[in-house]
């Protein structure tokens, strides 16, 4: 469905992604793990379009010039020079990391910006989707964003990304600052999703314990290169990343 | 796309600027040159100006260039160092001005008093008059400090108090033309350097941490109020500086100090100039102001001439002539394979 190939990317002469190819089938979750700086967001931000955006504005502001080169295949269409708000037309939604809600609006108006592209049964449809898959929303929905919790900020900014009516969705590091409780709701939550709604995700993460048991295939990022890659029992059954990742050392 | 040919244009820092961060390990002439020569450059150019130009004319132009000079200084200082966006250029200047010509008319002092006296008195009272909004993030203090000139002007106006609409008239002059010539030159390229040197010192990295993120400037024990408002009184006294020196230039004072394009003309030079360089929006003014008087024999219609140069640097120059000038300046460019 999506498939990147040679994704590399420079912030001025600092290379962050280095020949990164991923790619994820219909229907399947796809996790990234890395640690800090290891260029998950990098990646996210390409294959969503955004670092286009922050490319012009850079280029205005008289600041970094960021340099992309590479493929990224959607559906057999190349789409690596397509605008953000294209690619998020033809389906592809980016939920960015630190959630990024809409701090001054409520919960739902938060979920109908989200939905603003969609048709207006197919919004409310999702929109009761969203109220079924967090029943903690449908009692906050006249709340003001900034005022909710980490952990329910999180279930809005996913509610709002499923708003958009993804055929892939992004979920950069979803876990990030929430309770290990919060942890495997948004877990499960993201499998129901995937399964319910036929849709491919891709979800980046620095832990891979507690997402590693929802994934399809999963690629390791160091450094800005994709060292590893798998289905969950090979990267499971690879005693690098058993004591990398897992902390289990071999006996 | 085959990944075999392609190639990117990477930057790389000249040689000097590699060696050491800020300090200069200095090994020939022409790395000393390297460094000396843009602010020789920028001293030894603004010095013989006046003497280029044998115009009196053009003599005054140039010092009129400085008090637009002094104002775009002061709002840069405020909008990139302190996050504080100034609108109220013409309140400094006209602060500073009506304070020069009371001491100067009424007191009887002497203009080298007046000026200094002006400057310091006038930017606490613009401090004190802006205090209220400095605790208050946002466009507050924009807000403000654009409604203090026209309700100053009105008030003068309507009290008929320093000879209302008339103005005050029969301020001394500079003794000489070479004071009124070099006097405002001198003082912008000391206020130029001062603040440069300023904002790299401990107390410019507080208020630049005042802009990024005054939570955390709070969370360090340190009073963000204070900071703002030693930044306001440090650009109201520049503003109101300059004001003063219009003044005893003109040898009048009136309402039209508190004219818009006091507040307007100093943001245009910024943008055109490159924000947060300091250097920038002086320069800014430098083209500017000389265009403005280039285009009066089009009336009105210089207005067109201006908005569309300003246009044309938003569109096709957004950061700004000494942002770009100093990047190609300080790193070259080369292609580099992948």
């Amino acid at each position: 469905m999506l498939e990147a190939k040679g994704l590399m990317v420079f912030y001025e002469n600092m290379l962050a992604l280095n020949n990164v190819s991923i790619k994820c089938a219909d229907n399947q979750i796809v996790g990234i793990f890395g640690a800090n700086s290891a260029g998950k967001s990098t990646l996210m931000y390409t294959l969503a379009g955004i670092i286009l955006d922050m490319q012009k504005k850079e280029a205005m502001a008289g600041g970094e010039r960021i340099t992309m080169m590479g493929e990224i295949r959607y559906q057999g269409e190349e789409i690596s020079h397509l605008k953000p708000s294209l690619r998020a037309r033809k389906g592809i939604i980016l939920c960015p990391e630190r959630r990024r809600i809409f701090k001054e609006s409520s919960v739902i108006e938060n979920l109908r910006i989200g939905g603003y592209l969609a048709s207006a049964p197919q919004a409310k449809k999702t929109l009761a989707y969203v109220f079924e898959l967090f029943p903690t929303l449908k009692h906050l929905q006249k709340r003001i964003g900034g005022f909710l919790s980490g952990g329910e900020q999180q279930m809005l900014a996913i509610g709002r990304a499923l708003m958009a009516q993804p055929k892939i969705l992004l979920l950069d590091e979803p876990l990030l600052g929430l309770s290990p409780l919060m942890q495997s709701n948004l877990i499960h939550a993201t499998r129901e999703i995937c399964n319910k709604m036929q849709i491919a995700i891709i979800v980046t993460e620095q832990y891979a314990r507690p997402v590693m048991p929802i994934v399809d295939y999963a690629f390791i990022l160091e450094n800005g290169s994709a060292v590893l890659e798998g289905t969950r029992q090979e990267l499971m059954d690879n005693p690098d990343v058993r004591s990398a990742y897992f902390g289990i050392e071999e006996s | 796309m085959a990944i075999t040919t392609q190639r990117r244009k990477e930057r790389i820092d000249r040689g000097i600027n590699v060696r050491t961060e800020g300090i200069y390990a200095l090994m020939s002439i022409k790395e000393l040159s390297y460094l000396a020569a843009p602010r020789l450059v920028l001293i030894v150019g603004l010095l013989i100006l006046p003497l280029l130009l044998p115009d009196m004319y053009w003599k005054r132009v140039i010092t009129i260039t400085c008090i637009y000079a002094f104002l775009a200084l002061s709002f840069d200082f405020l909008a990139h160092f302190v996050g504080l966006v100034s609108l109220g250029g013409a309140f400094f200047v006209g602060i500073g001005g009506y304070l020069a010509a009371i001491a100067n008319t009424y007191w009887g002092f002497p203009p080298w008093l007046t000026i200094p006296f002006a400057a310091l008195v006038g930017g606490a009272v613009c401090t004190l008059l802006l205090f209220p909004c400095l605790p208050l993030r946002g466009v507050y203090f924009a807000i403000v400090s654009l409604m203090y000139p026209l309700f100053s002007a009105r008030v003068i106006e309507a009290l008929d108090i320093f000879g209302g609409t008339d103005g005050i008239m029969g301020i001394d002059g500079f003794s000489n033309h070479f004071v009124e010539e070099y006097a405002p030159l001198g003082l912008l390229l000391i206020a130029l350097f001062a603040i440069r040197r300023l904002v790299t010192t401990d107390f410019g990295l507080v208020l630049r941490g005042v802009k990024d993120n005054d939570q955390a400037i709070r969370a360090s024990g340190m009073n963000v109020t204070f900071y703002k408002s030693v930044a306001v009184y440090i650009a109201s006294t520049m503003g109101c500086l300059s004001g003063a020196i219009l003044v005893h230039i003109y040898m009048w004072s009136g309402i039209s100090l508190f004219a818009l394009d006091f507040s307007i003309l100093p943001i245009a030079a910024t943008v055109i100039g490159g924000s947060g360089t300091l250097i920038g929006p002086v320069l800014g003014c430098f083209i500017l102001v000389p265009i403005s008087e280039l285009l009066r024999d089009f009336g009105t219609l210089r207005i067109v001439f201006y908005a569309l140069i300003l246009v044309g640097f938003i569109i096709f120059r957004s950061e700004g002539l000494m942002v770009w000038g100093q990047r190609k300046y300080h790193q070259f460019e080369r292609w580099t394979q992948i």
